[in-house]
């Protein structure tokens, strides 16, 4: 988001949460307030008639004798849960209005259609039934809820069961008879017995049953995945950099990650009718779920509001891990033991640890306001009131077809976790964003060092090549030309000038100028090349002298090794083999000659002049072949002088 | 040195183009001294050179030019002559050692070049021979223009040279195997006479082949001028 975008939207984003969240709070309220009407039009049946048996200590059963009860019974509380089962008679007797209406259906059923009436549909609610449950209606089945015989498995006690009744079945006086089994500490039971018409147990019980406990539960239970699902995925892609430097997962996401799945979980549970655990473990999984959960919020809490450094934060840890362990303790003890006690202590703790915790929180909270810490304050605070009032009606009261509000009040938590975690996430990338950003400038700074330095570099060195050419130039000059201007200069003022010594000097200067400036241009290790340029630069001094020249030279592999200044000292010495024979030889024929041997060059000049004394080889030339690591070889005698040279 | 012969009595004209008085001065004497050549102007600048272009009515047959002239290049000059008079053969006087003018020179339609420290006799000998056919050629120009060609042919399928490609030869379409052959020899340091012996050729023949070597330099520069002209939408 660009720069003006995002500070547009950071207010509102803002304002957007913390409008729903008002909202929801105002519509929760609103709608406890308007539940406590009475329907009007519905039969209700309270009276039952109750006969049954329950299991005692050491596997055998008590039989309960035929007694009258009032509904809602609330097996657990009367049975210190103990599993049993029971068959409840309830009878009611249908309005005089409907009577006539019933009876006319099941005589004439086309007629009553034909005349215009709808077939009126009767139906049954029960806000709690279970754990399993059969429900005979005069003596005819009408549905099986479950499984009597299969203790300890499904569950169809956590919803409210809305039962069409067909009029074919109702009398003008019905008995209605309800086999329970209840299982252990499982909120068995039968709540009271709505009956009536429809539409109107619909409207007035099963459609709000129907859409709270199961619509609600599917949605909140969903809710709370996707939540979970974020804060793992979350949790499992972003690495920050600790304290100490080492890329770690942020342990904030985890434990809203857990939290949330955990409550998914447990939102879920009134919908799985057949769970995979038999009871009573499935009962401890439930608890320890609700553990995790509130063990997670604890932990998240703690690191959301920056706490994690604090003094007391190692107690706020140690006792979210002690909550979750004593969840199943407790829970265990609770059902296996048949002492519900334990549970609904431990359920106490839970609360009493929230509150503590959100109290702390939201001092925290005054002393160091935030967007997220006021958020997760008033989601707390919320949380813990409902589980007080869901702890009250839920463990103390006589009520059986009340249920959990929690479920519906957790989605303000749900939705402020996932508010941090998205704030959390937002800062990581723009941090990323940043890092990333800052990396590219100081890659292009290093880049435009780099490019500078490299610059200098090659300023240096070319200046350096500069210099050493002009050196050598220099040094060519003085040793070629040079010295042969200076001899000329040196013969003319000793008065030792003879015209044609003169001549001879300054034409060797010439000739040296010419071949030191091919010199220059030779491409390195071209010996050929060398070879060339020497013979068109003396051969009209070889003519002038009337020497004939003989030219052998073969075609040469390139020596690499011989670079400029190498041919240019291989250049000197051929010269001045040439200058001794056209100074001294008084030749007829000049050879110029050259092969490859192997993988060495050998050059030869022989001519047939009157040669000279072989052993004392011009020290010149020497110096040159040695300097260029060349074997030279001299021989001459009356007819001819050879020399040669291999490099 | 050959003598003029007895049919060709008329002389070739030669235009003198030289800033430096004493060159000039020498270039004159070389002309004047030899029976086939006869001196038809000298001048000493581009602008002149222009002038002198623009009332001419005599033609001539050799250029004589200076590459460094006070107000130009000697390039303009062979350009401009070679315009107006296109029999007209151009030569370009160079300093020892500057083969690379001497190869501008030529590109830019030059047949030739001549020593400025050469004896009288050798420049009037080295215009004759140009004019009977034989272009004057060192080892180390031979080298250059080999590397030339070399580097034509390695950009040649990259533009539309009208220059038809020699029939056979693979390695360079612009030269011909003969003209190849010769100019590698040279470049190694034969002289004319080996090289005839080596090819079975007529001295004159390895010598029309400079000659014609220059030429085809020539025309493929400026052709190579005038496509890339047209290519850069210079022209139309």
């Amino acid at each position: 988001m660009g720069g003006r975008a995002a500070t547009f939207w950071r207010p509102t984003w803002h304002r957007l949460w913390r409008g729903l969240l008002l909202g929801w709070l105002c519509w929760a309220g609103g709608w406890v307030t308007l539940a406590q009407a009475e329907e009007a039009t519905l039969l209700v049946l309270r009276n039952a008639v109750l006969q049954g048996a329950v299991e005692v200590d050491g596997g055998g059963v008590q039989p309960l004798v035929r007694q009258d009860v009032q509904l809602p019974y609330h097996w657990d509380r009367r049975h210190r849960n103990r599993a049993g089962e029971a068959v409840f008679e309830l009878h009611f007797t249908l309005p005089p209005g409907e009577v006539q209406d019933v009876q006319a259906a099941q005589s004439d059923p086309d007629a009553h259609t034909r005349a215009g009436h709808s077939a009126s549909a009767y139906s049954l609610f029960f806000p709690l039934i279970g754990n399993a449950a059969e429900v005979w209606l005069n003596d005819k089945l009408l549905t099986e809820l479950g499984d009597l015989k299969a203790r300890n498995q499904d569950d169809f006690s956590k919803v409210g069961r809305h039962l069409r009744v067909p009029p074919s079945l109702l009398q003008a006086d019905n008995q209605l008879r309800i086999k329970i089994r209840a299982d252990g500490g499982r909120r068995g039971g039968l709540s009271e017995v709505y009956f009536g018409r429809m539409e109107l147990v619909v409207a007035q019980k099963a459609a709000s049953a129907s859409t709270w406990r199961l619509g609600g539960s599917l949605f909140l239970g969903a809710f709370s995945l996707v939540v979970g699902l974020i804060a793992m995925t979350c949790w499992f892609t972003q690495l920050v950099p600790g304290p100490d430097g080492v890329l770690r997962r942020d342990s904030l996401y985890l434990s809203a990650g857990l939290a949330e799945l955990c409550w998914a979980l447990r939102v879920f549970d009134a919908l799985i009718e057949r769970p995979p655990l038999s009871w009573p473990w499935w009962g401890v999984v439930m608890t320890l779920a609700y553990a995790g959960w509130i063990g997670g919020v604890m932990l998240f809490s703690l690191r959301a509001a920056g706490l994690a450094t604090h003094a007391s934060a190692p107690y706020v840890r140690g006792g979210a891990w002690t909550l979750i362990a004593l969840a199943g303790v407790m829970s265990a003890l609770s059902f296996y033991r048949f002492e519900p006690l334990w549970l609904t202590a431990w359920l106490a703790l839970a609360g009493v640890c929230g509150l503590l915790g959100v109290v702390t929180f939201s001092v925290a909270t005054w002393r160091n306001p935030s967007t997220a810490r006021w958020v997760l304050t008033a989601a707390g605070l919320l949380n813990v009131a409902v589980g007080v009032r869901d702890w009250v009606v839920i463990r103390l009261s006589e009520n059986l077809g009340a249920f959990t509000w929690s479920r519906y009040v957790t989605i303000a938590f749900g939705l402020a976790l996932l508010f941090v975690v998205m704030q959390r996430f937002k800062q990581a990338s723009g941090q990323a964003r940043e890092l990333l950003q800052s990396m590219r400038t100081q890659v292009a700074e290093r880049e435009q060092e780099l490019a500078s330095t490299y610059a200098r570099l090659e300023a240096v060195a070319r200046e350096q090549a500069r210099t050493a050419e002009r050196e050598r130039i220099l040094r060519d000059m003085h040793d070629g030309v040079g010295s042969h201007l200076s001899a000329a200069i040196r013969q003319l003022q000793a008065g030792r000038a003879d015209e044609r010594e003169l001549l001879r000097t300054l034409r060797d200067s010439m000739d040296q100028l010419k071949l030191s400036i091919d010199a220059m241009q030779f491409p390195a290790g071209d010996v050929d090349a060398m070879l060339a340029a020497l013979r068109y630069r003396l051969e009209p001094r070889l003519t002038g002298a009337g020497i004939t020249l003989v030219w052998a030279v073969e075609e040469l592999r390139p020596r690499p090794f011989l670079d400029a200044a190498g041919l240019r000292k291989l250049q000197f010495l051929l010269f001045e083999a040439i200058s001794n024979v056209l100074q001294h030889a008084q030749a007829q024929t000049l050879q110029i000659a050259a092969r490859m041997v192997g993988e060495e060059v050998e050059i030869r000049v022989s001519d047939d002049g009157c040669g000279f004394d072989a052993s004392r080889v011009p020290r010149a030339l020497q110096a040159r072949a040695m300097s260029l690591d060349g074997r030279l070889q001299v021989r001459s005698g009356p007819g001819g002088t050879e020399v040669s040279i291999v490099i | 040195m050959q003598k003029e012969m007895p049919q060709e009595s008329v002389a070739w004209n030669v235009l003198v183009v030289e800033d430096d008085a004493r060159a000039r001065a020498f270039f004159e004497t070389s002309v004047h001294d030899s029976p086939g050549l006869q001196l038809l102007a000298c001048l000493s600048s581009v602008a002149e050179v222009k002038a002198w272009l623009g009332g001419a009515d005599v033609v001539p047959d050799v250029l004589l030019v200076d590459l460094g002239l006070p107000d130009g290049s000697g390039l303009e000059v062979i350009r401009a002559v070679s315009a107006r008079f296109p029999s007209c053969e151009p030569l370009v006087v160079s300093v020892f050692g500057d083969e690379e003018s001497v190869l501008t020179s030529i590109e830019a339609g030059a047949v030739g070049y001549i020593h400025k420290d050469a004896a009288p006799e050798d420049i009037a000998q080295t215009i004759l021979e140009m004019k009977r056919g034989a272009s004057p050629i060192s080892p180390m120009i031979a080298r250059r223009v080999l590397a030339k060609y070399r580097s034509l042919q390695a950009a040649q399928p990259l533009s539309a040279s009208p220059v038809p490609a020699a029939p056979g030869e693979g390695a360079s379409s612009l030269l011909s195997v003969r003209e190849m052959e010769v100019l590698t020899l040279i470049a190694r340091g034969f002289s004319y006479a080996e090289i005839a012996r080596l090819s079975g050729l007529s001295i004159h023949t390895v010598q029309t082949h400079i000659k014609n070597l220059y030429g085809k330099l020539a025309v493929h520069s400026k052709n190579e001028a005038v496509f890339e002209a047209t290519r850069l939408g210079l022209l139309k």
